[in-house]
Protein backbone atom coordinates (compact mmCIF):
# COMPACT_ATOMS: atom_id res chain seq x y z
CA UNK A 1 0.00 0.00 0.00
CA UNK A 2 2.57 2.71 1.09
CA UNK A 3 4.38 1.32 -2.33
CA UNK A 4 2.20 1.90 -4.49
CA UNK A 5 1.51 5.25 -3.30
CA UNK A 6 4.87 6.28 -3.14
CA UNK A 7 4.71 4.60 -6.78
CA UNK A 8 1.54 6.81 -7.43
CA UNK A 9 3.25 9.96 -5.92
CA UNK A 10 6.56 9.61 -8.12
CA UNK A 11 4.68 9.03 -11.52
CA UNK A 12 2.21 12.35 -10.83
CA UNK A 13 5.18 14.26 -10.36
CA UNK A 14 6.72 12.47 -13.56
CA UNK A 15 3.55 13.38 -15.86
CA UNK A 16 3.51 17.28 -14.43
CA UNK A 17 7.29 17.53 -15.15
CA UNK A 18 6.95 16.07 -19.10
CA UNK A 19 3.81 18.41 -19.34
CA UNK A 20 5.77 21.31 -18.23
CA UNK A 21 8.57 19.93 -20.45
CA UNK A 22 6.23 20.20 -23.35
CA UNK A 23 3.62 22.89 -22.90
CA UNK A 24 6.46 25.51 -21.42
CA UNK A 25 3.69 26.48 -19.12
CA UNK A 26 2.41 25.51 -15.62
CA UNK A 27 -1.32 26.50 -16.58
CA UNK A 28 -1.33 23.28 -18.73
CA UNK A 29 -0.47 20.86 -15.71
CA UNK A 30 -3.93 19.85 -15.11
CA UNK A 31 -4.82 17.52 -11.76
CA UNK A 32 -7.91 15.84 -14.07
CA UNK A 33 -5.51 15.00 -16.80
CA UNK A 34 -2.69 13.79 -14.89
CA UNK A 35 -4.89 11.43 -13.18
CA UNK A 36 -6.66 10.19 -16.38
CA UNK A 37 -2.99 9.44 -18.08
CA UNK A 38 -2.50 7.50 -14.41
CA UNK A 39 -5.59 5.75 -14.62
CA UNK A 40 -6.13 6.46 -11.40
CA UNK A 41 -9.43 8.54 -10.41
CA UNK A 42 -8.97 12.43 -9.60
CA UNK A 43 -10.47 12.01 -6.01
CA UNK A 44 -7.19 9.56 -5.88
CA UNK A 45 -4.90 11.80 -7.04
CA UNK A 46 -5.97 14.66 -4.71
CA UNK A 47 -5.28 12.53 -1.35
CA UNK A 48 -2.03 13.13 -2.49
CA UNK A 49 -1.92 16.70 -4.25
CA UNK A 50 -4.59 19.48 -4.07
CA UNK A 51 -3.52 20.99 -6.87
CA UNK A 52 -0.94 21.12 -9.51
CA UNK A 53 1.51 23.64 -7.18
CA UNK A 54 0.95 21.20 -4.50
CA UNK A 55 2.81 18.73 -7.09
CA UNK A 56 6.02 20.84 -7.52
CA UNK A 57 6.30 22.24 -3.77
CA UNK A 58 5.96 18.38 -2.24
CA UNK A 59 8.62 17.46 -4.75
CA UNK A 60 10.48 20.33 -3.77
CA UNK A 61 10.20 19.61 -0.28
CA UNK A 62 10.86 15.86 -1.04
CA UNK A 63 14.31 16.97 -2.28
CA UNK A 64 15.39 19.07 0.31
CA UNK A 65 14.27 17.46 3.09
CA UNK A 66 16.71 14.50 1.88
CA UNK A 67 19.31 16.60 1.58
CA UNK A 68 19.15 18.31 5.22
CA UNK A 69 19.06 14.47 6.46
CA UNK A 70 22.03 13.86 5.15
CA UNK A 71 23.88 17.08 5.73
CA UNK A 72 22.58 16.90 9.72
CA UNK A 73 24.35 13.33 9.55
CA UNK A 74 27.14 14.74 8.73
CA UNK A 75 27.40 18.01 10.69
CA UNK A 76 26.22 15.77 14.09
CA UNK A 77 29.58 13.78 13.54
CA UNK A 78 31.84 16.34 13.14
CA UNK A 79 34.11 17.06 16.10
CA UNK A 80 37.31 19.50 14.77
CA UNK A 81 37.26 21.98 12.33
CA UNK A 82 38.61 19.71 9.38
CA UNK A 83 35.13 17.56 10.04
CA UNK A 84 33.05 20.76 10.17
CA UNK A 85 35.10 21.63 6.44
CA UNK A 86 34.00 18.50 5.08
CA UNK A 87 30.39 18.81 6.14
CA UNK A 88 30.92 21.94 4.40
CA UNK A 89 32.00 20.09 1.14
CA UNK A 90 30.11 17.14 1.77
CA UNK A 91 26.56 19.29 1.24
CA UNK A 92 28.11 20.31 -2.80
CA UNK A 93 28.88 17.00 -3.46
CA UNK A 94 25.21 15.70 -2.00
CA UNK A 95 23.43 18.56 -3.99
CA UNK A 96 25.43 18.61 -7.43
CA UNK A 97 25.08 14.25 -7.33
CA UNK A 98 21.76 14.09 -6.50
CA UNK A 99 20.03 16.52 -8.78
CA UNK A 100 18.00 15.12 -11.15
CA UNK A 101 17.63 15.59 -15.05
CA UNK A 102 14.66 17.42 -14.58
CA UNK A 103 16.17 19.92 -11.89
CA UNK A 104 16.25 23.22 -14.11
CA UNK A 105 12.64 23.03 -14.39
CA UNK A 106 12.42 21.99 -10.88
CA UNK A 107 14.07 25.43 -10.26
CA UNK A 108 12.04 27.12 -12.68
CA UNK A 109 8.69 26.50 -10.51
CA UNK A 110 10.88 27.10 -7.36
CA UNK A 111 11.07 30.76 -8.81
CA UNK A 112 7.69 30.88 -10.15
CA UNK A 113 4.86 29.73 -8.02
CA UNK A 114 4.17 31.56 -4.77
CA UNK A 115 3.96 28.56 -2.67
CA UNK A 116 7.28 27.33 -3.57
CA UNK A 117 9.07 30.88 -3.71
CA UNK A 118 7.47 30.83 -0.05
CA UNK A 119 9.43 27.65 0.55
CA UNK A 120 12.88 28.56 -1.14
CA UNK A 121 12.78 31.54 1.03
CA UNK A 122 12.52 29.58 4.07
CA UNK A 123 14.93 26.91 2.86
CA UNK A 124 17.69 29.42 2.23
CA UNK A 125 17.25 30.44 5.49
CA UNK A 126 17.79 27.31 6.61
CA UNK A 127 20.74 27.08 4.61
CA UNK A 128 22.04 29.95 5.16
CA UNK A 129 22.12 29.27 9.28
CA UNK A 130 23.93 26.23 8.70
CA UNK A 131 26.36 27.81 6.62
CA UNK A 132 27.00 30.03 9.10
CA UNK A 133 27.69 27.40 11.66
CA UNK A 134 29.92 25.51 9.47
CA UNK A 135 31.98 27.89 8.76
CA UNK A 136 32.44 29.52 12.43
CA UNK A 137 33.71 25.65 13.77
CA UNK A 138 35.48 24.65 10.24
CA UNK A 139 37.65 28.26 9.63
CA UNK A 140 37.47 29.23 13.29
CA UNK A 141 38.44 33.08 14.63
CA UNK A 142 36.66 35.23 12.48
CA UNK A 143 34.63 37.94 14.30
CA UNK A 144 30.83 37.94 14.22
CA UNK A 145 30.77 40.66 11.30
CA UNK A 146 32.85 38.79 8.87
CA UNK A 147 31.32 35.21 9.72
CA UNK A 148 27.69 37.55 8.83
CA UNK A 149 29.12 38.96 5.20
CA UNK A 150 30.89 35.77 4.05
CA UNK A 151 28.05 33.36 4.85
CA UNK A 152 25.68 36.24 2.83
CA UNK A 153 28.35 35.43 -0.09
CA UNK A 154 28.46 31.70 -0.27
CA UNK A 155 25.01 31.44 0.16
CA UNK A 156 24.31 34.13 -2.80
CA UNK A 157 27.11 32.59 -4.92
CA UNK A 158 25.43 28.88 -4.46
CA UNK A 159 22.10 29.93 -5.80
CA UNK A 160 24.23 31.38 -8.57
CA UNK A 161 25.51 28.11 -8.63
CA UNK A 162 22.38 26.12 -8.63
CA UNK A 163 20.87 28.54 -11.68
CA UNK A 164 24.07 27.34 -13.22
CA UNK A 165 24.63 23.92 -12.66
CA UNK A 166 21.33 22.37 -13.52
CA UNK A 167 21.68 23.42 -16.98
CA UNK A 168 24.54 20.88 -17.45
CA UNK A 169 25.14 17.67 -17.77
CA UNK A 170 26.49 14.86 -15.27
CA UNK A 171 30.27 15.00 -16.26
CA UNK A 172 30.08 19.07 -16.58
CA UNK A 173 28.12 19.12 -13.28
CA UNK A 174 31.36 17.79 -11.42
CA UNK A 175 33.73 20.00 -13.11
CA UNK A 176 31.69 22.73 -12.58
CA UNK A 177 31.39 21.42 -8.47
CA UNK A 178 35.36 21.38 -8.51
CA UNK A 179 35.96 24.91 -9.54
CA UNK A 180 33.25 26.41 -7.28
CA UNK A 181 34.47 24.62 -4.26
CA UNK A 182 37.57 26.13 -4.47
CA UNK A 183 36.29 29.23 -5.34
CA UNK A 184 34.70 29.43 -2.24
CA UNK A 185 37.64 27.75 0.24
CA UNK A 186 39.99 30.33 -1.01
CA UNK A 187 37.25 32.71 -0.05
CA UNK A 188 37.09 31.42 3.18
CA UNK A 189 40.26 30.97 4.06
CA UNK A 190 40.58 34.83 3.98
CA UNK A 191 40.18 35.28 8.03
CA UNK A 192 39.70 39.21 8.27
CA UNK A 193 38.06 39.58 5.04
CA UNK A 194 39.83 42.33 3.87
CA UNK B 1 9.73 63.01 -21.27
CA UNK B 2 7.27 63.00 -24.02
CA UNK B 3 3.81 62.20 -23.80
CA UNK B 4 4.04 58.77 -25.64
CA UNK B 5 7.55 57.74 -23.44
CA UNK B 6 5.44 58.77 -20.25
CA UNK B 7 2.15 56.19 -21.59
CA UNK B 8 4.55 53.42 -22.50
CA UNK B 9 5.62 54.00 -18.69
CA UNK B 10 2.61 54.21 -17.15
CA UNK B 11 1.95 50.67 -19.25
CA UNK B 12 5.26 49.23 -17.57
CA UNK B 13 4.50 50.14 -14.02
CA UNK B 14 0.45 49.10 -13.71
CA UNK B 15 1.38 46.30 -15.30
CA UNK B 16 4.03 45.52 -12.57
CA UNK B 17 1.54 47.12 -9.74
CA UNK B 18 -0.83 44.98 -11.01
CA UNK B 19 0.99 41.53 -10.79
CA UNK B 20 2.84 42.65 -7.78
CA UNK B 21 -0.74 43.34 -6.03
CA UNK B 22 -2.68 40.74 -6.18
CA UNK B 23 0.18 38.29 -7.04
CA UNK B 24 -1.68 36.69 -9.67
CA UNK B 25 0.76 35.99 -12.06
CA UNK B 26 1.28 36.58 -15.99
CA UNK B 27 -1.60 34.03 -16.61
CA UNK B 28 -3.89 35.89 -15.00
CA UNK B 29 -3.09 39.02 -16.18
CA UNK B 30 -4.37 41.06 -19.42
CA UNK B 31 -3.43 44.18 -21.65
CA UNK B 32 -7.10 44.35 -21.39
CA UNK B 33 -7.71 44.90 -17.28
CA UNK B 34 -4.40 47.21 -17.12
CA UNK B 35 -5.62 49.59 -20.39
CA UNK B 36 -8.77 49.32 -17.54
CA UNK B 37 -6.70 50.16 -14.70
CA UNK B 38 -5.33 53.32 -16.79
CA UNK B 39 -8.22 54.72 -18.26
CA UNK B 40 -6.32 54.41 -21.22
CA UNK B 41 -8.05 53.03 -25.33
CA UNK B 42 -6.92 49.65 -25.51
CA UNK B 43 -5.93 50.43 -28.84
CA UNK B 44 -3.61 53.19 -27.83
CA UNK B 45 -2.31 50.41 -25.18
CA UNK B 46 -1.55 47.82 -27.83
CA UNK B 47 0.74 50.10 -29.80
CA UNK B 48 2.91 50.04 -27.31
CA UNK B 49 2.80 46.26 -26.49
CA UNK B 50 0.65 43.70 -28.51
CA UNK B 51 1.40 40.99 -25.31
CA UNK B 52 1.74 41.01 -21.39
CA UNK B 53 5.27 38.73 -22.31
CA UNK B 54 6.23 42.37 -24.24
CA UNK B 55 6.22 44.12 -21.42
CA UNK B 56 7.98 41.84 -19.40
CA UNK B 57 11.00 41.73 -22.48
CA UNK B 58 11.01 45.36 -23.15
CA UNK B 59 11.97 45.30 -19.17
CA UNK B 60 14.25 42.85 -19.13
CA UNK B 61 15.70 44.26 -22.72
CA UNK B 62 16.12 47.68 -21.36
CA UNK B 63 18.36 46.79 -18.13
CA UNK B 64 20.41 44.41 -20.42
CA UNK B 65 21.20 47.17 -22.87
CA UNK B 66 21.93 50.03 -20.08
CA UNK B 67 24.60 47.19 -19.33
CA UNK B 68 26.00 45.99 -22.78
CA UNK B 69 26.58 49.80 -23.50
CA UNK B 70 28.29 50.22 -20.46
CA UNK B 71 30.13 47.35 -21.11
CA UNK B 72 30.94 48.21 -25.20
CA UNK B 73 31.90 51.93 -23.86
CA UNK B 74 34.06 50.70 -21.14
CA UNK B 75 36.18 48.14 -23.46
CA UNK B 76 36.97 50.79 -25.87
CA UNK B 77 38.45 52.73 -23.61
CA UNK B 78 40.93 50.42 -21.74
CA UNK B 79 44.75 50.74 -21.82
CA UNK B 80 46.01 49.14 -18.75
CA UNK B 81 44.90 46.42 -16.41
CA UNK B 82 43.35 48.70 -14.22
CA UNK B 83 41.13 50.42 -16.52
CA UNK B 84 39.97 46.48 -16.76
CA UNK B 85 39.43 45.99 -13.00
CA UNK B 86 37.55 49.29 -12.88
CA UNK B 87 35.30 48.41 -15.62
CA UNK B 88 34.69 45.05 -14.52
CA UNK B 89 34.02 46.81 -10.97
CA UNK B 90 31.66 49.98 -12.10
CA UNK B 91 29.86 47.53 -14.27
CA UNK B 92 28.32 45.17 -11.37
CA UNK B 93 28.38 48.74 -9.36
CA UNK B 94 25.72 50.04 -12.34
CA UNK B 95 23.96 46.68 -13.27
CA UNK B 96 22.97 46.73 -9.28
CA UNK B 97 22.30 50.22 -8.92
CA UNK B 98 20.11 50.13 -11.96
CA UNK B 99 17.66 47.49 -10.86
CA UNK B 100 14.42 48.46 -10.69
CA UNK B 101 11.99 47.43 -8.34
CA UNK B 102 10.22 45.17 -10.05
CA UNK B 103 13.22 43.00 -11.07
CA UNK B 104 12.32 40.26 -8.69
CA UNK B 105 8.70 40.07 -10.89
CA UNK B 106 10.63 39.53 -14.04
CA UNK B 107 13.17 37.26 -13.10
CA UNK B 108 10.61 34.95 -11.01
CA UNK B 109 8.81 35.25 -14.76
CA UNK B 110 11.78 35.25 -17.29
CA UNK B 111 11.85 30.89 -17.23
CA UNK B 112 7.98 30.21 -18.65
CA UNK B 113 8.19 33.56 -21.38
CA UNK B 114 9.98 32.22 -24.10
CA UNK B 115 10.92 35.52 -25.28
CA UNK B 116 12.06 36.36 -22.07
CA UNK B 117 14.30 32.75 -21.68
CA UNK B 118 16.07 33.66 -24.91
CA UNK B 119 16.99 37.12 -23.26
CA UNK B 120 18.16 35.86 -20.36
CA UNK B 121 20.16 33.09 -22.71
CA UNK B 122 21.86 35.68 -25.26
CA UNK B 123 22.65 38.27 -22.08
CA UNK B 124 24.26 34.99 -19.88
CA UNK B 125 26.39 34.52 -23.42
CA UNK B 126 27.07 37.86 -24.20
CA UNK B 127 28.38 38.60 -20.17
CA UNK B 128 30.75 35.57 -20.71
CA UNK B 129 32.13 36.18 -23.99
CA UNK B 130 32.83 39.90 -22.64
CA UNK B 131 33.69 39.48 -18.80
CA UNK B 132 36.30 37.25 -20.02
CA UNK B 133 37.87 40.11 -22.69
CA UNK B 134 37.73 42.17 -19.18
CA UNK B 135 39.31 39.68 -16.95
CA UNK B 136 42.15 38.32 -20.07
CA UNK B 137 43.36 42.29 -19.96
CA UNK B 138 42.80 43.12 -16.31
CA UNK B 139 44.37 39.91 -14.83
CA UNK B 140 46.58 39.08 -17.40
CA UNK B 141 48.73 35.73 -17.82
CA UNK B 142 45.89 33.27 -16.69
CA UNK B 143 45.95 30.43 -19.12
CA UNK B 144 42.78 30.13 -21.62
CA UNK B 145 41.47 26.91 -19.73
CA UNK B 146 42.10 28.49 -16.46
CA UNK B 147 40.35 31.95 -18.06
CA UNK B 148 37.59 29.73 -19.45
CA UNK B 149 37.12 28.14 -15.92
CA UNK B 150 36.92 31.59 -13.60
CA UNK B 151 34.80 33.38 -15.93
CA UNK B 152 32.29 30.34 -15.61
CA UNK B 153 32.30 31.10 -11.76
CA UNK B 154 32.31 34.81 -12.28
CA UNK B 155 29.23 34.63 -14.54
CA UNK B 156 27.72 31.83 -12.66
CA UNK B 157 28.41 34.78 -9.34
CA UNK B 158 26.82 37.67 -11.07
CA UNK B 159 23.59 35.44 -11.51
CA UNK B 160 23.31 34.45 -8.14
CA UNK B 161 23.73 38.49 -6.74
CA UNK B 162 21.27 39.31 -9.70
CA UNK B 163 18.57 37.06 -7.88
CA UNK B 164 19.96 37.95 -4.28
CA UNK B 165 19.42 41.86 -5.15
CA UNK B 166 15.84 40.96 -7.49
CA UNK B 167 14.21 40.08 -3.55
CA UNK B 168 15.85 42.79 -1.59
CA UNK B 169 15.68 46.52 -1.20
CA UNK B 170 18.25 48.97 -2.41
CA UNK B 171 20.02 49.48 1.00
CA UNK B 172 20.88 45.38 1.26
CA UNK B 173 21.49 45.31 -2.38
CA UNK B 174 24.32 48.35 -1.65
CA UNK B 175 25.32 46.82 1.15
CA UNK B 176 26.86 43.82 -0.46
CA UNK B 177 28.12 45.11 -3.51
CA UNK B 178 31.68 45.70 -2.31
CA UNK B 179 32.01 42.60 -0.53
CA UNK B 180 30.94 40.66 -3.62
CA UNK B 181 33.42 42.93 -5.88
CA UNK B 182 36.44 42.18 -3.26
CA UNK B 183 35.45 38.16 -2.94
CA UNK B 184 35.58 37.76 -7.11
CA UNK B 185 39.02 40.58 -6.84
CA UNK B 186 40.17 37.98 -4.39
CA UNK B 187 39.20 34.90 -6.68
CA UNK B 188 40.76 36.24 -10.41
CA UNK B 189 43.90 37.27 -8.51
CA UNK B 190 45.02 33.61 -8.61
CA UNK B 191 47.05 33.37 -11.84
CA UNK B 192 47.09 29.83 -11.92
CA UNK B 193 44.04 28.77 -10.39
CA UNK B 194 44.70 25.41 -8.40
Amino acid sequence: MVNSSIKLKDKAVKRAISTLRKDKRVEAVNLGVIANELDVSLEVLQTYYSSAEDIFIKAQKKDWDSLHRYWDKRIKKAKTPGDYKDAFDSFFERFVETLSKDADLMLDMSCYLPACIKYREWNRNKVRKKFSSLIKKGWPGKDDKVLERQTELITIVFYGFIDHVVHLNKDERIKSLRDFRNMINLHLQDRKFF
Amino acid sequence: MDKKTKNKVRIIEKTFESVKRDNKGIANTSLLAVAEELSMPYEELTSFFLTIEDIYLNEQQRNNIKVEEFLESGLSKIKTPNDAKELFEDCIKMFVESLPDHSGVVWAATPFLPKCLEEKKRMKSYLKKTFKRIIKRGWPGKIEPVLDRQTDLVVLSFYGLYEFCTRANKKTRKAILNDFINMLNLHLQDRLFF
